[in-house]
């Protein structure tokens, strides 16, 4: 048995110490250290962002300013052998760079870990000398935008888009500064 | 008959003689430790504290059956919002059925998928009445499984666009980074 000495007790007073049973008290800590193992969630679910860039509904009553399109990367994985990633300016094509394509796949129970490693370095050197959002205090990020044909599965969009999601940067929201990612990505509708 | 105190003397009436050696010492090192209550109590308040700290009231994001999630590395946390999965050529939002991707996959052109499309619309329509002075998040969450053709994937990122949803997420399992700048 352990006790819990609250020292006093002096005179006619009730005694305060108290004892408690060490048995059920380890019972307890069992049961709720089972509970727990039992409800905890040991898989790691998580999300990769995509936004379809709907425009707004128009409004007649603000006059548009003209704006300067901004650069977008094109990431074209329509071929076998190489991906071609193309920056463009509205539709002016500013520079295109071929990258061989190098699937690397792993299996990981049912499931098939596509990674393209040498697509995610090109990327991040692209956007390092050519990505227009790169203060921390600019919440917007570059536009890539993904071109694949209608056959692909899925675990390859994934691998790509992972790529596309591999070089961060710092944004600050209010005091915090943290990692986002350089890029968001959308879908090309041809 | 007295009832007498069982002592010592019982075990040697019991036929297990290497027992009785065991349990008396017999020659050998004792085979009964002493666990300090201490230690043992500290031990179990850490594992408990730990694993409260860890728990997720909310439980387990609720993933498709039959559904083969694919993995990846630069990924976000997930967020609450409707759930849109594509399992085979089935179609699921939050669980109920929304429709079929084959009449996709068949004509292998990108295109609206109706019933999802009306579903998700009721679901944004809902929550306008529901919040009506809040401007709508607009985040869908997509569950599809690895072999999916892109065919389906952009139909159903597009529909989900067109019913008022144009932040979409896919949902992945997340994989540690692997060494490298890149992995």
């Amino acid at each position: 048995m352990g006790g819990v000495d609250v020292g006093g007790g002096g005179g006619k007073r009730k005694n305060l110490d108290s004892e408690i049973n060490m048995i059920p008290m380890i019972d307890l800590l069992m049961v709720t250290i089972s509970f727990l193992l039992i409800t905890a969630v040991w898989t790691q679910m998580a999300r990769i962002n995509a936004d379809a860039q709907v425009p707004g509904p128009p409004r007649p009553d603000v006059e548009q300013e003209k704006v300067e399109p901004e650069k977008q990367l094109h990431v074209m994985m329509q071929g076998d052998d190489k991906f071609v990633l193309v920056w463009k300016q509205g539709s002016t094509t500013v520079d295109s760079i071929d990258v061989p394509r190098k699937d690397v796949i792993t299996q990981q129970g049912a499931v098939q870990v596509v990674r393209y490693p040498d697509l995610a370095a090109k990327i991040e050197t692209e956007w390092k000398a050519k990505g227009q959002h790169t203060n921390p205090t600019d919440r917007k990020q570059d536009q890539a935008i993904l071109h694949t044909d209608n056959k692909t599965e899925f675990k390859y969009i994934i691998g790509v888009i992972d790529a596309i999601y591999a070089p961060q940067r710092d944004m600050n929201f209010g005091a915090k500064t943290d990692k986002f990612p350089a890029f968001n990505i959308t879908f090309a509708v041809n | 008959m007295p009832v007498h105190e069982p002592g010592r003397s019982l075990m040697r009436h019991v036929g297990l003689e290497f027992v009785a050696k065991k349990v008396s010492g017999g020659g050998h090192r004792n085979t009964n430790a002493n666990l300090s209550l201490t230690s043992m109590i500290d031990f179990l308040v850490v594992t408990v504290v730990f694993l409260l700290m860890t728990f997720s009231a909310s439980g387990e994001t609720p993933v498709a059956k039959g559904l083969n999630m694919p993995k990846a590395e630069n990924v976000l946390d997930m967020m609450d919002a409707p759930m849109v999965a594509v399992v085979g050529s089935q179609i699921l939002v939050d669980g109920s059925p929304a429709g079929n991707s084959r009449a996709v996959e068949e004509s292998d052109r990108m295109q609206r998928i109706d019933e999802l499309f009306n579903i998700l619309k009721a679901k944004r329509e809902l929550w306008k009445q529901t919040h009506p002075n809040k401007d709508f998040p607009g985040v869908v969450i997509l569950q599809i499984d690895q072999n999916i053709k892109a065919v389906v994937v952009k139909s159903v990122f597009q529909t989900a666009a067109f019913a008022g949803f144009p932040n979409v997420s896919f949902m992945v399992d997340r994989i540690p980074h692997t060494g490298g700048s890149h992995g």
